[in-house]
């Protein structure tokens, strides 16, 4: 999806303009001018800079404000001519009442003037600029009608009789352009929640150059350095300079333990540093950035057209030639068998219950508000159409290794050779292990963690002896400990016990990974690592399963490894593909089942995720540059997949009330006024109500809302190990409880025992 | 119109309501000001819009009532009937201010309403410092949704005549002016404890000039001329 050339769209809200039809709307004469949809976004174009630049609203809202006010003073007086006229009816009216009721004619007369000189200038100004731009909207019906009726009544006052309509001209001006500015106001809240994203970067940083001096944020350049204080959001993507210290990146990754970034490390700009006195070096700035490319993403997803939108366009730009000629012919018809004047109130109704503003909002405002939705939950649609066709998907494809799996290892299993307690020798290695970084030492750390292993291992010295392993020394006699690779323990020439061997062939016959631990001319135990499923992953696939959504796992992995993974997460699973047979895969279940979803993490799947319908890119909040997939979501929690397919099916929905509304109000409501059965008020009012109507309704859906994932039995039924891995679950420290309720650290068990 | 004291009374005492309810506004109103002198007279113009949006909405009430009652008084007596309408509207108000009926909690609305989307258009108003954006700001806070007013535009339509609808809610708006206009000059002059005396005699108050009005609707009721007794054609009056 592209966005629309600027040419064929509102310079306000970036709907597309109404049907014009000789060519481009933007002639050469008027290439600097803006264009606008309607009035209203005229208004509230004019409205927003004012108040960007004062906080005050000037000409526009006062007018607007003020126009209420003397159309109340109209109506009072109005009413007031009513009973006069009803008494008269009943009785012979009195000299008093009658030469009261010529004054409140010219009373409503003065009072009217301002409305139509503060609203109505605009609304023939902007007519007549439309004309000029050859742009066609309801807008010129409305000013003609307008016009009319204010030439009919202000005649009727100097004869001395006959009816006065300014109550109506008066109602007709404000309730339009009360009613586009709350619509407007409503495509404003739409991008609310975008803007409060947009907004999580200072204004104003603290520069180190040769003191340290306050400056703006569009000012500072690659190669600055900023210091940032605890408790502050980092301005722009960098590294840490000085020191290490807790970041917390929920903003972009949505992980919600805190993050140690140490010097050297890559900063994200928006992210919140906790704890330290940080300094960084710029290394992105502005529009380049991480955030401000999210923003910039869904920015230009709200231009793109959707199908729905291009639908309501399509009717909406017939819409205003077929109105228009719907109030010429009633206005011939009711001239030629009634009067002028009923010809008049009729095709004034016919334009004002016409306005398509309902019909142009109805698919753009629910979309904008479910995108800014979605990215205020770390879900980023890269354009409409993405929300549409994900409401339509049947089914999904995942890939294994970095999606469903987390990438990295986990302990799986621990076997000894029963000369130590499991316990003593698992805490050694992990206080081997604590000195190194690498995944499979943080693996044996978490494991002995989970099982609250805090004895002293009493062990000194520790070193890391690179490709090898971590070698220290153990108190009291100060022997060598060594934790690492099977060649590392040769090398310190300790032995495997028969036990141990076997089980190490096992585990190396089926490509496992491991790592052994031994002291005293002896290897103690070894732990055998797995990929570990990455949370919630087998309720995930139940729920979409659930959905009657056809579900698949695509896996590179031997056969034998698919049977496994199918029955730990109760789903199909088509082994040893190739990247180039994935594709292959997607492109089956679009021509068996329908539209297909593939989910992956963006980096060696893109083919496949660009060949389906919808492609889905996991943690993509450290990179945005995965542009092969239409949604990204910033974190790696595979329940925002089930999430964005209920947001998009909700969209869905409320489009579609929409849409029906609009096509069936504006139907019925032309029928009705063209036989002249609808007061041009009335109308007036009902076309506001029904711009807030799919207003409000579009807006619904910016209200969370929690999707339900069945936790309860899955660990159990997916994995043999199932009590096993519910010990292990109780028996986690609360800081890796606590990262979610809900989450489940399912262990795959293939090793056979 | 007897109740017309008491509907000032109303106005005046349920203000320690409306301070609860609208107060953020006359504070908002304050922000804008240079000075005490200023913001009194800032207070003054917004309390003058707010008193002409109710008497407007008075006038169109009397006036519905007016229309009402002449369309139908050939078949229920309109005027009873609103004011019967309007005095159990004030009793109920009366007497869910004063705690006695439990108040119902209305689902709220997320996430954007219409409330949200109007709050957007009178925002601006408020802090500026123009008069007439001060004045306009009154006329359009005088709209928002409140219970006391319906229940006093109820009373406004059963008098079903413009100008009755007009004194009524002009009375009212007058009534509530005092405490609104201490509460955005002076901040909360009164006590929190004697605020909720204040509301619980003006609870009393519109308790009472419900009843009062429940009362005429039962007069208007009793008085209304018997129909005519129609008579047969044929057999004419019997004599």
């Amino acid at each position: 999806m592209t966005p629309l050339p600027r040419e064929s769209v509102c310079d306000y809200c970036k709907l597309p303009l109404p049907y014009s039809p000789r060519g481009s709307p933007r002639s050469a004469r008027d290439e600097q001018a803006p264009l606008y949809c309607c009035l209203g976004c005229r208004v509230a174009s004019v409205i927003v800079e004012e108040k960007g630049e004062h906080g005050v609203p000037r000409t526009m809202l006062l007018r607007l404000g003020l126009s209420i006010f003397f159309t109340m003073n109209v109506m009072a007086f109005t009413m007031a001519l009513w009973t006069t006229d009803v008494y008269g009816q009943s009785a012979a009216p009195s000299t008093l009442s009658l030469s009261l009721a010529g004054m409140f004619r010219y009373l409503v007369l003065l009072f009217s003037l301002p409305v139509l000189f503060l609203l109505g200038l605009p609304l023939f100004e902007h007519a007549w600029i439309s004309l000029r731009q050859r742009v066609f909207s309801t807008d010129w019906l409305l000013a003609s009608g307008v016009a009319a009726s204010f030439a009919y009544s202000f005649l009727s006052v100097m004869r001395g009789h006959g009816p006065i309509y300014f109550e109506v001209g008066c109602f007709i001006l404000v309730m339009t352009t009360l009613g586009r500015w709350l619509e407007v106001t409503g495509k404003l809240k739409a991008g609310a929640a975008l803007d409060a994203l947009a907004r999580l970067l200072p204004e104003r940083v603290r520069r180190i150059s040769e003191g340290e001096d306050e400056v703006p944020l569009d000012e500072i350049r690659i190669g600055d350095l900023l210091r940032v204080l605890p408790g502050e959001r980092f301005p722009a993507d960098g590294r840490v300079e000085n020191q290490a210290g807790l970041v917390d990146e929920q903003v972009l990754t949505g992980e919600s333990r805190p993050v140690l970034k140490e010097p050297g490390d890559r900063i994200l700009g928006g992210t919140l540093n906790l704890d330290a006195d940080l300094r960084m070096i710029v290394t992105e700035t502005g529009e380049k950035g991480t955030l401000a490319r999210a923003v910039e993403l869904v920015r230009l997803a709200r231009q793109s057209q959707g199908r729905y939108q291009r639908l309501a366009d399509q009717v909406a730009s017939r819409f205003v030639p077929l109105v228009s000629a719907v109030a010429v012919v009633t206005f011939a018809v009711h001239c030629a068998l009634g009067s002028v004047e009923r010809g008049l109130w009729a095709a004034l109704a016919v334009g004002l219950i016409a306005c398509p503003c309902a019909l142009g909002l109805a698919a753009p405002l629910a979309i904008w508000t479910a995108l800014g939705h979605a990215a205020a939950h770390r879900v980023l649609f890269r354009s409409g159409e993405a929300l549409e066709r994900l409401a339509e998907i049947v089914a999904i494809r995942f890939d294994k290794t970095g999606t469903l799996t987390t990438g990295s290892a986990a302990v799986s299993h621990f076997f000894n050779d029963h000369t130590e307690m499991p316990e003593t020798i698992q805490a050694r290695a992990a206080a081997l292990a604590a000195v190194s970084s690498h995944a499979m030492s943080r693996a044996i750390v978490e494991f002995a963690g989970s099982r609250r292993l805090t004895q002293a291992a009493s062990i000194s010295d520790v070193r890391v002896v690179p490709g090898f392993g971590v070698i220290g020394l153990l108190a009291p006699d100060k022997i060598p400990i060594v934790l690492g690779s099977r060649r590392f323990m040769r090398d310190q020439k300790l032995l495997v016990a028969p036990v141990l061997e076997w089980e190490m062939h096992g585990a190396e016959a089926r490509g496992l990974p491991l790592a052994l631990i031994g002291w005293g001319g002896r290897v103690r135990g070894l732990f055998i690592f797995e990929e570990s499923w990455r949370p919630a992953a087998v309720a995930v696939m139940r729920s979409l399963t659930r959905r009657n959504i056809d579900v698949a796992v695509l896996t590179g992995d031997h056969g034998s490894r698919g049977r496994a993974i199918a029955e730990q997460l109760g789903v199909k699973v088509e082994a040893e593909l190739l990247p180039a047979q994935k594709v292959a895969a997607i492109e089956q279940a679009r021509s068996t089942a329908g539209p297909v979803c593939m989910v992956g993490d963006g980096i060696n799947d893109s083919p496949a995720l660009a060949a389906a319908d919808v492609g889905i890119a996991l943690g993509c909040g450290t990179d945005l540059s995965r542009d092969s997939a239409s949604v990204c979501l910033l974190e790696d929690d595979l329940r925002r997949i089930p999430w964005s397919i209920e947001l998009a099916s909700r969209t869905r929905r409320v489009i579609r009330w929409n849409l029906l509304w609009a096509f069936g109000y504006n139907s019925v409501g032309v029928a009705c006024a063209a036989v002249g059965l609808l007061n041009p008020a009335l109308a007036a009012f009902l076309m506001v109500a029904s711009g807030t109507l799919v207003t409000i309704n579009s807006l619904r859906l910016g209200r969370t809302f929690e999707i339900e994932i069945d936790q309860g039995d899955s660990t159990a039924a997916a994995s043999p190990l199932g009590s096993m891995a519910s010990k292990e679950l109780s028996g986690r420290p609360a800081a890796i409880d606590g990262l979610a309720q809900s989450e489940q650290f399912l262990t795959l068990e293939t090793a056979a025992r | 119109m007897i109740e017309l004291p008491l509907i000032f009374l109303g106005g005046l005492l349920g203000s320690a309501h409306c301070v609860g309810m609208c107060g953020g506004f006359a504070v908002s109103i304050g922000l804008g000001s240079r000075g005490l002198a200023d913001n009194i007279a800032r207070q003054l113009v917004y309390t003058t819009g707010r008193i002409f949006t109710y008497s407007f909405l008075g006038v169109v009430a009397g006036y519905a009532g007016f229309w009402i009652a002449g369309k139908s008084n050939l078949w229920v007596n309109a005027q009873a009937a609103l004011c019967l309408i309007a005095g159990v509207l004030l009793l109920a108000q009366g007497l869910l201010a004063l705690g006695i009926v439990p108040r119902r909690r209305w689902p709220r609305v997320q996430g954007g309403g219409s409330v949200c989307l109007v709050g957007t258009f009178v925002g601006p108003f408020l802090t500026s410092p123009r008069v007439s954006n001060v004045l306009i700001a009154g006329v359009l806070t005088g709209f928002l949704p409140c219970g006391l007013v319906y229940g006093y535009l109820a009373l406004a339509s059963s008098s079903a005549n413009m100008g009755a609808g007009l004194l009524t809610m002009c009375l009212f708006g007058a009534g509530t002016a005092p405490l609104m206009i201490l509460a955005g000059a002076g901040g909360s002059l009164i006590s929190h404890a004697a605020r909720r005396n204040l509301m619980r005699i003006s609870a009393i108050c519109v308790a009472l000039t419900g009843l009062i009005s429940c009362a005429r609707g039962i007069l208007f009721v009793q008085i209304a001329p018997a129909p005519e007794v129609v008579r047969c054609l044929f057999c004419g009056p019997s004599s």
